[in-house]
């Protein structure tokens, strides 16, 4: 086995980010490729190792990429499928990659280009099998669904409250407007938020992610060829992807535990680390609920204190843990954690402008909902 | 149209026995654990002697959420339900409760299997409340 090598992210770049793009979902992909290659002072022919996570969605295998940027090969490549916590998973496997040395730089996208003809993961088919044949036939057919069944349950079991969901909302809307890439920058109210219609209890539509096309992609590298780079490198300290012992949406043990708290632990557990060393938090919030669920795992507040946690400001920026300072998922799009990856990145950098959490040296970003988490730790003072 | 289920070698025992209007899930016939999805093997003892086995079709509802938009066979609003059946800890059925207005749903509340048809050959396991 070869030593492991410390790796680090060296560039970043985001494609355009609109509600409807004309550009097809291939020129989204190239268009943030070439902007995280040109951050890290890069080109395409530096890219010997790639990493993504097309889901269900429009999306495109590393080799369309590799073909349409005219990247001249790979060592190393990995089309993530199945159920994985979204770009969390690519940007892990690629720093593991670096780390042994199957590549040297690896460029990881998300692109995200709703299909339009479908909604994804609604099911259309009139036959349904696999476990989605447990599901569908009773109207059970989408993640908010599924999602709303944990968060009803975790307000049973500790409480929390419909304006506790409504304070992430409003806390993640006044991030965004500090952040001139994001598609919902107008504040809202609590009222605002109660008055969005219901999508399926106790979600609103503003408990939901905003859908968007475009794409994201970060360039990882060895940290000795990192510091060649023009910006501060970004160092992987970890990343893990868990699940529990019974992933499955609705048999999962606890339904106020997601697999976050799996992937939590695991992260601690390996970097000996702890909330407590985190100055900036970009947590997955596909649903309001998801990045309230996130904190109490990662350990930023007790389990079940989420919501009054949350209500008091505590993840405002210039509060104990600022969370998804680019405005998350909710407003700032669902472009599915690159975004928050990406965001992490620029806050570590210091190159968050208006919204730049002082001092922020170590962050944690996180993906996944339900039976799926993944965490990654990341810093620049080490 | 409702999304009907495709039956396969490991669920087709559940899909027969709604159509009988009986509720069945796969126990081991080793160490008794109900199994939901169904499973080749057990999980708990590793036996691969598993088979249907009729429950009682009483529970209680775990988890719920009163759905306000469409999706595909079913006009807002409706309840999904997530019934915690009371053969075992934890093992639970998506469902949709009928009969009971939204508002009146309840984390807790008794509920007892009813059989609706969906198509000429699939019956669906709905839930009641169980006063
Ligand atoms: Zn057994």
């Amino acid at each position: 086995m070869a030593t492991l090598r410390d790796v680090a992210i060296v560039g970043v770049g985001y494609s355009e980010i609109e509600r409807r793009s004309e550009k097809s979902v291939t020129q989204l992909t190239i268009e943030a490729a070439a902007a995280a290659v040109a951050d890290a002072a890069l080109t395409f022919q530096d890219i010997d190792g790639m990493a993504s996570y097309p889901g269900s969605y429009d999306s495109i295998p590393c080799f369309t990429l590799i073909d349409a940027a005219g990247i001249p090969g790979v060592t190393w490549f990995a089309d993530i499928s199945g159920w994985a916590p979204a770009a969390i998973a690519p940007v892990i496997d690629a720093a593991h990659a670096v780390a042994l040395g199957s590549c040297q730089t690896a460029l990881v996208f998300r692109s995200v280009k709703r299909n339009r003809e479908k909604a994804p993961g609604v099911v259309t088919t009139p036959r349904v099998g696999g476990d989605m044949q447990f599901r569908a036939p009773f109207g059970d057919a989408m993640t908010s669904q599924w999602l709303a069944m944990w968060a009803r349950r975790h307000m049973h079991e500790y409480g929390t409250t419909e304006e506790h969901l409504g304070a992430i909302a409003v806390t993640f809307r006044d991030h965004a407007a500090l952040n001139a890439r994001a598609p919902l920058r107008d504040p809202i109210t609590l009222d605002d938020y109660f008055a969005s219609r219901v999508v399926t209890t106790p979600f609103r539509l503003l408990d939901c992610d905003f859908p968007v096309d475009g794409a994201g992609a970060v360039v990882i590298t060895t940290m000795e060829r990192a510091r060649d780079r023009p910006h501060t490198p970004v160092k992987v300290l970890g990343g893990e992807v868990a699940t529990g012992e019974r992933p499955d949406w609705e048999q999962w043990p606890d339904l106020t535990t997601m697999a976050s708290k799996h992937a939590s632990d695991a992260l601690w557990r390996r970097t000996g680390m702890s909330a407590a060393d985190v100055d900036v938090a970009e947590v997955y919030d596909g649903f309001s609920w998801l990045a309230l669920c996130w904190l109490e795992d990662l350990g930023f507040c007790e389990k079940g204190e989420g919501g009054p946690f949350i209500a008091e400001g505590n993840v405002r920026l210039g509060g104990r843990i600022p969370a998804n300072t680019h405005g998350g998922s909710l407003s700032g799009g669902r472009l599915h954690a690159i975004s928050h990856v990406i965001e992490c990145v620029e806050q570590l950098r210091g190159e968050a402008g208006e919204r730049q959490v002082e001092g922020a040296r170590t962050g944690v970003v996180t993906a996944g909902g339900g039976t799926m988490g993944g965490a990654l730790l990341l810093g620049t003072n080490y | 149209m409702i999304p009907l289920p495709q039956p396969d070698q490991e669920t087709r025992f559940f899909w027969d026995a709604c159509a009988r209007k009986e509720l069945m899930i796969l126990r081991c016939n080793a160490c008794h654990l109900y199994i939901h999805p169904p499973r080749p093997a057990c999980r708990r003892c590793g036996s691969t002697d598993v088979g249907p086995a009729r429950v009682s079709g009483r529970g209680v509802i775990h988890s719920y959420t009163v759905t306000a938009q469409p999706v595909p066979g079913y006009e807002p609003p409706f309840t999904v339900v997530l019934v915690d059946l009371e053969e075992q800890e934890g093992l639970r059925l998506v469902s949709q409760i009928v009969d009971v207005e939204p508002q009146d749903v309840r984390i807790g509340m008794p509920v007892e299997v009813t059989f609706r048809q969906a198509s000429d050959d699939v019956w669906l396991p709905f839930f009641a409340w169980r006063r």
